[in-house]
């Protein structure tokens, strides 16, 4: 605890579940993110940055000397329904300002069980929502994102505006960067308009989904299909029946499976049901149809070598998004262009005090 | 290709920039481009990758000489339907993407204006848009991966069809950068399903303010629509003349906006924007009925820019975008700079994405009219940027508004931007002086300033 500055010092909170061996800390404006990402890379203190902690397992491990929760840097600055628009501090959790939003019919359609979940963490982390196939991923959403380096420097990309391209888009690279580049202050995001009418349609078999065009997603859930419709009532009403099958009002949406292990199993849209074939006994899944992507969780790393191995002869990957990485790699192969990004790295971090080595490759 | 003739032709894109192209090649593959790139950095020269050149910013114009890299030899499509996804090469155009998908009931979303001449590799430069954009945003949503020569001639796979690639987005990042990072050879893009049915309307005001509150009314109502554009009386008149696509001239304004789904949704969100332009005191709302029609008001206006030729030899155009809540204001302040230049303005422009195209004519060769003209836009867009908008929605930065970077960003935002072309490229052949203003890396932040060796580019 010597290391800390005392200009800094009354910035110390207790971050539940953080890492209790590091200093805790939560900024209050960009001014101490500024100090404290300075002082980091003066003193070669790694940093790990905090949102709602839901993510902390994905990733390789990286012991932080001090953890930085940006929970006090969760303000709406502008929310502009009319606009479609909102620029919002990173802490702010995504379930409070989802409640904001229902007010006018409008959803960041980031997350649809966000728990504690940060608009910062989830952009840090690239994770992306159910609804990704019909509205985009995360990296979509992003149309600005105002970050500080991490040796203290203030940048902002990208704007206020729908569609922009003034210059290169390091405002969608901070997606899924780990705050490799800097950490995430505020973002202005595009909103989706959450139209009147919505069902959740239980259906047998993948023909039978298919009878609507672009549906809102489809997910198989251990062996259950799921279609979501959302649009206006005459129409809901319209595709229902046309879909045949058992229908609720309303989007049913299930909660990540849950174990020891939590998995993110990548791979081409159309092997999605071949993924899950595939999945070790005893794993259970939600799996995101016309997406490629399956949600999975074990209570071991038992089989994921082998499952690994066919989701990169694919074109796919098989991550670790919660679990002990120190017994099983979280990333496997690391990308192409590693070279690359290490030294782009080092033009923003480089003193590479955030979030040292978490992302593939150990960079 | 050494002929000065030859040469000629490639020494300036669709923008009114030119160049001087010291050779122009035509390399068949991401091979035969790294074979290039490595000559161009050893000789130090530049290397301008040119689709169509269609663009508008002269992105593709060898304004400091150099190679010009044509990118048309490289055509190939290789469509997955299974997965929704085609491989194509950087020179195939727009529009014969989406031909060749149409029978596998895919397209490719973005559609520039002028898709039918440009390519793909044009387009990932970019980012283009295009009317349908609106809702399934621009190229940068629509690509996957990428083939692409980077420095050293290395030629890397980036990104693929499985969600989420780890690590960093280095694809996202070069999708927009202007042939400044790489030269990109083949894209791997997304293909959409056509949807089932489609309403096209077309909306007629008496005034340019009704029209502009419509479409801030729409977005509003929570409405998405598949596109939603803009065009003024001036500009319904020149399309008028010249296709007889049956637009109302009488009109102060027009709006045409299409609705894209299943049958039940398409009617009931046509009925809902159609009672909003009426409550906002349209003239006309008339919905095509045919794919005839629909086809002859979408030729009405893509061909826009073409038309405008009756006007005046050339044509000078901005691309700032604002905040749709700021539409209204927006317009009558750029309509108010050209009546004080006493300026020939006609607009068309992606109005659901409050994105801009102010369209000034004249006669470049009058170098009067060619000052007054620069001192105009760039009013326009500090009108935009004051309101909060951003220097270019789709038409990219090039050298056009390159020197205008500064009034959009901080020293330190530009400077971050610099060493990203820095580090992707450190001989500095790739594009050269386009996108950034000299000086960019320049700024000194907190240590020592690094030594650059002499003739490179920061």
């Amino acid at each position: 605890m010597t290391y800390h500055p005392a200009h800094i010092s009354w910035l110390e909170v207790e971050i539940p579940g953080a890492p209790e061996s590091a200093f805790h800390l939560a900024p209050k404006t960009i001014r101490d993110v500024e100090a404290i990402l300075r002082h980091a890379t003066e003193k070669g203190l790694v940093v790990q940055v905090w949102g709602g902690g839901t993510h902390s397992g994905y990733g390789n491990p990286v012991p932080p000397d001090f953890v930085m929760s940006m929970e006090r840097m969760a303000d709406v600055e502008v929310w502009e329904p009319d606009d479609l628009t909102i620029v919002v501090g990173s802490g702010a959790r995504i379930e409070t300002v989802e409640a904001m939003l229902v007010e006018r019919n409008q959803s960041l359609a980031l997350s649809e069980r966000p728990g504690d979940a940060t608009i910062g963490g989830v952009i840090a982390a690239g994770i992306s929502g159910l609804r990704r196939g019909r509205l985009y991923p995360t990296r979509e959403r992003v149309l600005e994102v105002t970050m500080v380096t991490g040796d203290g420097r203030l940048i902002r990309s990208g704007g206020r505006v729908v569609k922009n391209v003034t210059g290169y888009d390091l405002h969608r690279l901070a997606v899924g960067a780990f705050g490799s580049l800097g950490v995430i202050v505020s973002v202005c995001l595009k909103l989706w308009p959450t139209p009147p009418g919505a069902a959740t349609v239980l259906v047998d078999d993948l023909e039978q989904a298919s009878a609507i065009v672009r549906p809102l997603a489809v997910l198989e859930v251990d062996g259950q299909l799921m279609v979501y419709l959302q649009g206006t009532e005459a129409e809901i009403e319209a595709q229902t029946t046309q879909l045949g099958g058992k229908a609720t009002p309303g989007l049913d949406w299930p909660p990540d499976p849950t174990g020891a292990w939590q998995w993110s199993l990548r791979v081409p849209p159309a092997v999605t049901t071949q993924a899950v074939a595939r999945l070790p006994d005893g794993w259970s899944h939600l799996a995101i149809l016309a997406v490629g992507e399956v949600r999975a969780a074990s209570d071991s790393e038992d089989g994921a070598e082998g499952l690994r191995s066919w989701a990169e002869a694919v074109g796919g990957s098989l991550v670790v998004t919660g679990g002990d990485s120190s017994v099983f790699d979280p990333w496997g192969t690391p990308p192409p262009g590693l070279e690359l990004q290490k030294r782009l790295i080092a033009e923003f971090d480089p003193g590479r005090v955030i979030n040292p080595g978490r992302l593939p490759g150990g960079i | 290709m050494e002929q000065p003739i030859e040469l000629h032709l490639y020494s300036k894109d669709a923008s009114l920039i030119r160049g001087q192209p010291t050779c122009v090649v035509f390399p068949q593959d991401a091979a035969e481009v790294a074979e290039v790139v490595k000559l161009a950095e050893r000789h130090g020269s530049p290397i301008v990758a040119r689709g169509a050149g269609t663009g508008l910013a002269a992105g593709a114009s060898p304004t400091e000489g150099g190679i010009v890299l044509v990118t048309t030899a490289m055509n190939e499509i290789d469509i997955d339907p299974e997965n929704r996804t085609a491989w194509v090469g950087a020179g195939v155009i727009n529009l014969d993407l989406s031909k060749a998908a149409q029978p596998f009931g895919l397209h490719f979303a973005p559609d520039p204006s002028s898709q039918s001449a440009c390519t793909i590799g044009g387009n990932v430069a970019n980012n283009s848009g295009g009317p349908h954009c609106l809702a399934e945003g621009s190229t940068t949503s629509h690509v996957l991966g990428m083939e692409v020569v980077l420095a050293g001639g290395d030629i890397a796979i980036l990104g693929g069809q499985a969600p989420d690639p780890s690590g960093l987005d280095l694809k996202g990042l070069i999708v927009g950068s202007e042939g400044t990072l790489g030269v990109v050879t083949r894209a791997l893009v997304r293909l959409l399903p056509i949807e089932p049915d489609v309403r096209t309307l077309l909306m007629s005001f008496d005034t340019v303010r009704d029209a502009a509150q419509t479409v801030s009314d729409v977005i509003a109502a929570g409405l998405v629509p598949a596109a939603l554009e803009m065009m003024d009386r001036r500009m319904c008149e020149v399309v008028e003349n010249w296709l007889e696509a049956g637009l109302p001239i009488e009109s102060e304004a027009i709006l045409l906006t299409e609705v894209v789904g299943e049958t039940d949704g398409v009617v009931s969100q046509a009925g809902v924007i159609a009672d909003i332009a009426r409550l906002n005191k349209a003239t006309d709302v008339e919905i095509a009925e045919t794919p005839e029609h629909r086809a002859i008001l979408w030729k009405a206006r893509k061909s826009a820019f073409g038309a405008i030729a009756q006007l005046a030899p050339d044509y000078y155009l901005h691309d700032a975008v604002v905040p749709r809540t700021r539409l209204v204001e927006t317009m009558e302040a750029v309509y108010a700079i050209a009546d004080r230049y006493g300026l020939t303005m006609a607009n068309v422009f992606h109005a659901g994405d409050g994105n801009l195209h102010p369209l000034i004519a004249f006669d470049a060769s009058d170098e009067e009219a060619n000052r007054i003209v620069h001192q105009a836009g760039e009013e326009i867009v500090a009108a935009c940027l004051r309101v909060g908008g951003a220097l270019s929605g789709e038409h990219g930065i090039g050298v056009e508004k390159r020197d205008l970077m500064p009034t959009n960003f901080s020293d330190l935002d530009l400077d971050a931007q610099a060493r990203l072309k820095e580090v992707f490229d450190p001989v500095g052949v790739f594009n050269p002086h386009k996108v950034l203003p000299t000086g960019s890396r320049c700024f000194d932040f907190g240590g020592v300033r690094r030594e650059v060796p002499e003739g490179v580019w920061v």
